[in-house]
């Protein structure tokens, strides 16, 4: 009787949970396994009902490729940067607003750090392409009145990657801050109190006492940072294109490049390789995590 | 009684009758609708319209319905419908973008059949039909010449002491300097660069090249259709180098230009930050209003690099319309594809879209400046379209882009050895990329 309950009610889990499941499959999953369909098969005839079969070819063709090679080096070391920014920037940030630092005002330094989130990235990446143009943009005008030598913003390589950086972490630290904030809210306030007393300074307190109950947050926001800039793209788009001298061109946005010279088998290899290489790294940062804990 | 019975039979034979009158107009009143689906927006969906009224008058009972979606969407709507036997009626895009539909379904209509049947095409020249010609195939009916001349600002040449635009790469350079160093806007700010230009994506910085060397006469900007490299032939290399010069050492352009695409060459333009700019036909009556350029421009061929060659205006596309084969209504869409040369579909063409292909339309109602383009009296040159030749431009392209892009950033002490390098490799890679 007992079990007849159970399975009825399992049942209409299922029931209730299949329309969204069959959403996800459709609309989630069902692209993706078209997307590495397609990297199977030659550019030429990729998008016909009867496509040319090539198998491993377009994987050969990428992983020889110098320019893939590049750019996949280049994109993980813009997110070991990127990741280590961020994740930096937020736990000061986090720190900061938790502290008896900023008594007036805390609220709305919370809403000002959360508003780029919120805010569409195009017009954001936007602004910061016109803040950081050489010829009028407000960064160069605030040197210039300050008798600092010019910024050259996104004019050259490795000023556009600082500049791309700096815009990303404008757009996301926020989110990054807010989660760190919600695991400070819930730390044990008595284990700081004990410290306290038994002498420990600012710093070891930090160290020891409060990052160790920091772990869930920096746990979800190691790996969702990774995530996010691995595919860093809108800002290429918005603000770089690539380049200059390819300096930004990162695999998602070679793989567009790749797209748009109706080179599909080539571009749908190169993205299924970044999704391979996004899991195994959320995953490893994942492990690490844990592995902490234990 | 009796005549009441003959009275009610007469009655029916009435309605019988009035009703076999009345089921053809009914049956006409039924109407068939034509899709095409493009990529021009409102101004597209107003030229439709508007053809599709006339073609109304001609063929009562055909509707004509345009759908616009971005140019990215475009493409892989029509690959998919093609491909899955959903097509659309019509058509209506550049050229070379309805070549990658024909290269990835091969079920666009070869329409040469159809526009030998149209007795009124004087008017499309050789280079039209040549243009819109893919593999022996007319993939697309031309109706829009997309020209693309130089535009200078005229206050600015005022106001820097010149009398009229420069003709040749001499007056050019004259005149950049003046632009540079002159303070042509008059607020008093070193504010103000000679060129906009773009050189963010491939497309971007070759296309500008195209203008330079066709407009100087020249052919072939990178590969002719034998697949012979042309940079380093003696003019081709001279136009390269003045033009590498002109985004680096000469700096006539903005830093950020590297990074420029369409949007951000028109903000330069319209931002009054340039004086020498491209100005396509369909930019004039965008510029002749007050919130952009309010027509302070004049359009005027590219400049001549060579005394024995004459300069000109690049026919840089060509849209037209193509018809797949797998069309619901493919007699009906043939017919108004053919439709689309007449009078009043170009007249409509060149009122609403700014450019046509006839050139017996009315142009008392346009611009000046509209006008110019229009009457189309100066020296025309099409641009050869490679990809239509050779499968692997674009990757030849993306190569030839990241070269000419690292001269700039980078530039060399000797562009001519630099030019013969580059074009070594460019035949390595064309030789490479040919064998597939």
């Amino acid at each position: 009787m007992r079990g007849l309950h159970r399975v009825r009610a399992e049942g209409i889990f299922y029931l209730l949970v299949l329309p969204f499941a069959a959403l996800t499959v459709l609309f989630g999953l069902w692209p993706i396994v078209l997307s590495v369909q397609v990297s199977f098969t030659a550019s030429a005839t990729a998008l016909r009902p009867d496509p040319q079969w090539v198998g491993l070819a377009n994987y050969a063709s990428v992983l020889g490729d110098t320019l893939f090679q590049e750019s996949l080096w280049r994109t993980l070391a813009y997110t070991a940067m990127a990741v280590a920014a961020n994740l930096a920037f937020a736990l000061a940030a986090a720190l900061l607003l938790d502290s008896k630092l900023l008594p007036r005002g805390n609220m709305a330094f919370r809403l000002i750090l959360f508003l780029p989130v919120v805010t569409p990235d195009v017009a954001g990446y936007v602004v910061w392409r016109w803040l950081f143009d050489s010829s009028f943009g407000a960064v160069n005008a605030a040197l210039d009145a300050a008798g600092l030598p010019a910024f050259a913003g996104l004019t050259t390589p490795a000023t556009a990657t600082a500049s791309v950086l700096v815009a990303e972490l404008w757009h996301h630290a926020g989110f990054y801050t807010l989660i760190f904030l919600a695991n400070l809210a819930i730390r044990d306030p008595a284990l700081e109190e004990a410290a306290k007393v038994d002498g420990a300074g600012a710093w070891a307190r930090f160290r020891h006492v409060i990052l160790p109950q920091l772990r869930p947050a920096l746990v979800i926001n190691l790996v969702y940072a990774t995530i996010q800039f691995l595919k860093t793209f809108t800002v290429v788009v918005v603000m770089t294109k690539g380049g200059p001298a390819e300096s930004t061109t990162f695999v998602s946005y070679l793989a567009y490049q790749y797209f748009d010279q109706a080179r599909y088998g080539e571009a749908t290899a190169m993205a299924t390789i970044l999704f391979a290489v996004v899991i195994v790294l959320s995953l490893l940062a994942y492990a690490l995590g844990e592995r902490g804990r234990a | 009684m009796q005549e009441r019975a003959t009275r009610l039979t007469r009655r029916c034979l009435g309605f019988a009758a009035a009703a076999a009158l009345a089921a053809p107009s009914v049956v006409r009143a039924q109407v068939t609708t034509l899709t095409i689906w493009h990529d021009l927006g409102d101004n597209g969906i107003t030229w439709f319209e508007r053809m599709g009224q006339a073609f109304a008058q001609v063929r009562p009972g055909v509707a004509i319905r345009s759908q616009s979606f971005p140019t990215e969407q475009w493409f892989g709507r029509v690959i998919g419908a093609i491909n899955t036997n959903s097509a659309p009626d019509l058509i209506f895009n550049n050229y070379e973008r309805v070549i990658r539909i024909q290269s990835q379904t091969n079920r666009v209509m070869d329409l040469r059949p159809v526009l030998e049947g149209v007795r009124d095409r004087d008017f499309l020249s050789e280079q039209d039909l040549r243009v819109g010609t893919f593999r022996d195939r007319l993939i697309i009916i031309p109706t829009q010449r997309v020209q693309m001349a130089m535009g200078t600002r005229l206050s600015w040449l005022r106001r820097v002491g010149e009398s009229a635009p420069p003709d040749t790469w001499e007056d050019v350079r004259r005149v950049a300097q003046k632009f540079r160093e002159g303070d042509p806007d008059g607020n008093g700010r070193a504010d103000t660069f000679p060129f906009a230009l773009q050189a963010a994506r491939p497309r971007d910085l070759v296309h500008m090249l195209d203008l330079f060397t066709f407009g100087a006469g020249l052919t072939h900007t990178l590969i002719d259709p034998a697949g012979n490299i042309t940079i380093d032939q003696p003019e081709h290399a001279t136009v390269l180098a003045e033009f590498l010069r002109t985004y680096s050492t000469y700096r006539w352009v903005p830093p950020d230009t590297v990074n420029h695409s369409f949007t951000e060459m028109y903000q330069v333009i319209e931002g009054g930050r340039a004086g020498m700019f491209r100005v396509g036909d369909w930019n004039v009556r965008r510029w002749d209003g007050a919130n952009t350029i309010g027509g302070d421009f004049v359009s005027h061929p590219w400049p001549r690099f060579f005394p024995n060659r004459d300069n000109a205006v690049v026919i840089a596309g060509m849209r037209g319309v193509g018809v797949p084969e797998n069309a619901p209504n493919r007699a009906l869409s043939v017919e108004f594809a053919r439709f689309m040369l007449t009078r009043p579909a170009q007249q409509a063409s060149l009122e609403v879209m700014g450019s046509a292909v006839r050139k017996d339309l009315d142009v008392s109602s346009l611009s000046e400046r509209q006008q110019w383009f229009a009457r189309a009296r100066h020296r025309l040159v099409a641009y050869d379209f490679p990809e239509a030749t050779h499968a692997f431009y674009p990757e030849l392209e993306a190569g030839f882009h990241r070269r000419l892009l690292a001269a700039i950033g980078s530039p060399p002490r000797d562009h001519e050895v630099f030019i013969r390098e580059l074009a070594r490799e460019m035949r390595d890679t064309a030789r490479r990329l040919s064998r597939g």
